[in-house]
């Protein structure tokens, strides 16, 4: 699942951006759960309160800041704000600067690190799949490259979630425009069926390369079995943990990657004081988080 | 012999090297001012002193940016503005003029992004990590890429090939500057810096802007630019080539460099301030748009 704030709805008038309640409004999903709002788009976030405003009947956004900080609700309420902020903004081929990164700088490393090891098969996870775009997404890139970059190269996708529903849609991959919006025609020919008049369904080879299953990323037994990964990604799913929660989830991803390998989050979600053995690193026009080799310092490049 | 001292004489040696513009020596020091202390009849005279620069500055207050309509005189453009968009805009107006319109190899408006966002990178890391001069550290990733234009007067046709490749290979400029011209646009800009008298930190951000290793002296200026720089580039604010970079910041010489004087640095979140740049680059976007897109045919 990915962030909708930057679609979101209308401008709320200019005199209510100044209300200082904003930023601390901010601030406080930014420390709760790691999504974070530049001051030049607080309008976004305001829209989105403005829809729990109305439903809490808060009257001011520093009433609704109570909400969020003071009440017995205050988690419940937290979590509604997160759902407005990341609502309906799942669909396939959602981030093109993030395959970029996987092309052009990700994916030629990580199969120089394993071809040096004599390894010829990648492992991708896709933690907290929702109804599996983005898992699709991922089969349908790798299968593009699969006559270039990845030429030789074998790989499967894990795609992992907690909710039964979903995981069922996810398998089913059933798909309507919404979802299908940013694919071009040649890839809906290519890996999708007509399923009926308005949906499309993931073809028997796209399904192949993608394992699906229920795993709750709190679950310690479950989780360190899951070793091996080459690169996950974990969308907008631990914003909702709790710090102690997070940190943990966060130490299994690490575990579960080999040396070299990518995490990668949501694009406004930020590691900041969750975890301090990854490295943060740049691609263009996306971050993601690196897991160094042993004995890595880093420093000395210029 | 060091580097520069052997490209300089086929640097100094072009023709067509720019003459500083009147205002330049001038503005510089303004930039330099903190904004509260800036006399603004100088401004105001800076301003008034060329027409297409007082146009640019009437046209961007009267901007939906800005929310304003009918900002008529030059004074009030500027408080509009503020003083700190002023310098940028007046600083980019009067280098822009040095470039005759048909020799632009680089979009303008794609150069001029990316000075204005590697300033304001620039010193909003300044200030983050402590740095006492926030407002020279705008000044210096305003015109660190100065080397630029003089490649871009002084050999248009090797720069087009140049930038061609560096495009073509998805690499940083400067290398693909060393292997068709012999030399880089930090070497250009060095020597320009120093006809134009330029502070020695200018010069020295100038020229070690992608090497800040091999920086003499120990202004932060030159790493700080550095990592501002490559911060734009890889969030879309570059010289719009697509750079195969993978970047670990805090694994880059120059942050070695500053976390040793500045050690605030180690405990910044740098997923945030990314995150602050894409959210900057709305209003530089339009700060650049309105300034150095041409202006319609009949405009002020």
């Amino acid at each position: 699942m990915e962030t909708g704030i930057a679609k979101a709805g209308t401008k709320p008038e200019a005199e209510d951006l100044n209300d200082p309640a904003y930023l601390k409004i901010r601030d406080v999903i930014y420390q709760i759960s790691g999504i974070y709002q530049p001051e030049e788009k607080l309008y976004l976030l305001a829209s989105r309160c403005a829809r729990r405003m109305s439903v809490v009947k808060a009257k001011t956004p520093a009433e609704y800041l109570e909400h969020l900080t003071m009440r017995g609700n205050r988690d419940a309420e937290l979590r509604l704000l997160l759902n407005e902020i990341t609502i309906g903004e799942t669909y396939m081929f959602r981030s093109p600067a993030q395959l970029e990164a996987l092309r052009n700088v990700v994916l030629p490393r990580v199969l120089e690190a394993k071809k040096a090891m004599g390894f010829k098969r990648l492992h991708l996870w896709s933690a907290g799949c929702s109804t599996g775009e983005e898992a699709y997404t991922l089969a349908m890139f790798l299968l593009e490259e699969s006559k270039k970059l990845l030429a030789g190269w074998s790989f499967d996708i894990l795609a992992t979630d907690l909710n039964d529903d979903s995981l069922a849609a996810a398998k089913a991959g059933i798909y309507g425009e919404y979802a299908l919006r940013s694919t071009t025609g040649l890839l809906r020919q290519k890996y999708f069926n007509p399923h009926d008049e308005k949906r499309l369904q993931a073809s028997d080879q796209l399904k192949s390369l993608v394992r699906f299953d229920r795993v709750n990323l709190n679950d310690d037994s479950r989780m360190t079995f899951l070793k091996g990964m080459d690169l996950v990604f974990c969308c907008n799913v631990l914003i909702y943990f709790d710090l102690n929660s997070k940190r943990k989830v966060v130490q299994h991803f690490y575990n579960n990657l080999l040396s070299g390998g990518y995490l990668f989050l949501g694009h406004a979600e930020s590691l900041y004081q969750v975890d301090e053995r990854f490295r943060l690193v740049h691609f263009p026009g996306v971050i993601g988080y690196w897991k160094p080799p042993l004995g890595y310092g880093g420093g000395g490049k210029s | 012999m060091s580097s520069l001292e052997k490209v300089r004489p086929t640097i100094e040696a072009l023709e067509e090297l720019p003459t500083v513009p009147a205002i330049v020596l001038p503005l510089t020091a303004l930039l330099q001012q903190p904004p509260e202390q800036v006399d603004l009849d100088k401004v105001v005279e800076l301003v008034s002193c060329d027409t297409t620069i007082a146009a640019q500055c009437l046209r961007m207050a009267n901007s939906p940016l800005f929310g304003r309509k009918n900002t008529e005189t030059v004074r009030c453009a500027i408080l509009a503005l503020g003083m700190k968009r002023i310098g940028a805009i007046l600083m980019g107006c009067c280098l822009n003029q040095i470039v005759p319109p048909d020799k632009w190899v680089l979009d303008p408006v794609t150069f001029w992004r990316h000075c204005l966002g590697c300033a304001l990178v620039s010193r909003r890391m300044a200030k983050l990590m402590g740095y006492p001069d926030p407002e020279k550290a705008y000044l210096a990733g305003l015109l660190h890429d100065l080397g630029i234009l003089v490649n871009t007067i002084a050999c248009p046709q090797e720069y087009r090939r140049c930038i061609q490749m560096a495009r073509d290979e998805r690499a940083p400029l400067d290398r693909s500057e060393e292997i068709h011209l012999g030399f880089t646009h930090c070497q250009s800009g060095r020597i320009l810096g120093e006809r134009w008298k330029f502070s020695a930190d200018l010069i020295t951000v100038i020229e070690f802007h992608h090497a800040p290793g091999l920086a003499s002296g120990a202004t932060p200026l030159a790493p700080l630019v550095h990592l501002s720089d490559l911060l734009c580039r890889l969030r879309n604010l570059g010289h719009g080539n697509y750079e195969a970079l993978g970047v670990d910041l805090p694994g880059e010489c120059a942050w070695a460099m500053l976390v040793e004087h500045y050690p605030a640095l180690a405990r910044m979140d740098l997923a945030r301030l990314t995150m602050d740049i894409d959210g900057a680059m709305e209003e530089i976007t339009t700060v650049v748009d309105t300034v150095f897109k041409p202006l319609p045919t009949g405009a002020p």
